[in-house]
């Protein structure tokens, strides 16, 4: 965002540009997506249980088909509900972010494209993510309410094309930390010529 | 012995990107949504949250040791300048405790589980908090590495290269 902007916060951000020293959304993004992916792992678990049942008898673990199913449920609804909360946080970091023009990460892009499609993205993902939770609580609850196996294999399909758009999405905004630097302490005192190991000791 | 190893990039790293901090996406997520079933479960009845709790424990525990091979792997290319090493050391030793932390959570999980699926003591739902206290704390621990100090960061390992740092 435009630094005369930024100044109205005054000695509100800290080196990093933030008012705290660690970023938030970064942190909800590990919910969002070990929940996502693990739900969605589970109710492939699900569908294919009769495969798996002897490897199970063989652990000497129990397992019942509806309680993977319910996993897949639980999880993918308590993602739905934390990804809300990362976009938020996503959105609040983003407009802080102040990052060097002129350098391009892995991918060949700049930091503001990368930026600005890492934003779009997430809302995008939410939407997502929310319709897929609505999808699967159609199935649960109504559709597929009394069959064996409680998923549709396009819902299935379609958590295999999440999973693609996330890895995409999510590599985005690790450039936007590893490779520009955004919210990270150490670099941004690099690039205001201070010394990180001096002055984070 | 240089024939075998991959050159390293930009992140010194011999592949693309840090591949710990995603996999710990895993751990950090189904440990504490493990915790939470478990509160909710105990709290409105609902028992069918236990086995919900049950499964992600057991995957958290089974990809904690793959966060923690890469995390070694990771650390030990990461090359921190003296203020880091503190931080790393503690979330090095933090990180192999609560593998056997969780490791045994689960398999004192496995026995309660066995004899009865819809109940559990109150020592287990104590443990659990103090689960997921220690996995906050080496969040924030892994956080500082990343966020603070840069490791494996385009801008600090130009910097170490460079004698800068």
């Amino acid at each position: 965002m435009n630094p005369e902007l930024l100044e109205q916060l005054g000695s509100q951000l800290g080196p990093n540009g933030l008012p705290y020293s660690i970023p938030i959304h970064p942190n909800l993004v590990h919910i969002t997506l070990g929940l996502f992916i693990i739900g969605i792992a589970f109710d492939f678990a699900g569908a294919f249980f009769p495969l798996e049942k002897s490897i199970l008898k063989m652990l000497s673990l129990t397992a019942v088909r509806s309680n993977f199913f319910d996993v897949g449920w639980y999880n993918v609804l308590a993602s739905a509900i934390v990804t809300f909360f990362t976009v938020a946080a996503g959105f609040y970091e983003i407009m802080l972010a102040t990052p060097e023009a002129g350098v391009k990460s892995a991918w060949g892009l700049e930091a503001m494209p990368t930026m600005l499609l890492h934003g779009v993205g997430g809302v995008f993902l939410l939407a997502i993510i929310v319709g897929m939770a609505v999808w699967r609580g159609f199935q649960r609850f109504a559709w597929r309410k009394d069959m064996g196996r409680q998923v549709q294999w396009s819902y299935l399909l379609a958590g295999v094309a999440v999973l693609g758009i996330m890895f995409v999405h999510g590599t985005l905004g690790a450039q936007l930390a590893a490779e520009f630097g955004v919210h990270i302490t150490a670099s941004e005192l690099l690039r205001a010529g201070q010394d990180p190991n001096l002055l984070l000791k | 012995m240089q024939f075998s190893l991959p050159p390293l990039n930009d992140h010194n790293l011999p592949y693309p990107d840090t591949m710990h901090p995603i996999v710990v996406h895993f751990v950090i997520a189904m440990a504490l949504f493990a915790v939470l079933c478990d509160a909710i479960a105990f709290f409105t009845k609902n028992t069918r949250l236990y086995e919900v709790s049950w499964w992600n424990l057991f995957f958290a525990t089974l990809s904690i040791f793959i966060a923690i091979i890469f995390g070694q792997v990771e650390a030990g290319l990461a090359e921190p300048y003296d203020a880091v090493v503190p931080v790393l050391n503690a979330h090095t030793v933090l990180g192999w405790s609560l593998s056997a932390i969780l490791a045994g959570m689960t398999a004192w999980r496995f026995i309660l589980r066995s004899r009865d699926p819809g109940k559990l003591p109150m020592p287990y739902l104590g443990a659990g908090l103090v689960l997921a206290a220690l996995v906050f704390v080496q969040v924030y621990l892994g956080d500082k590495l990343v966020w603070v100090y840069g490791l494996h960061t385009v801008p600090v390992v130009e910097a170490i290269r460079e004698g800068v740092l």
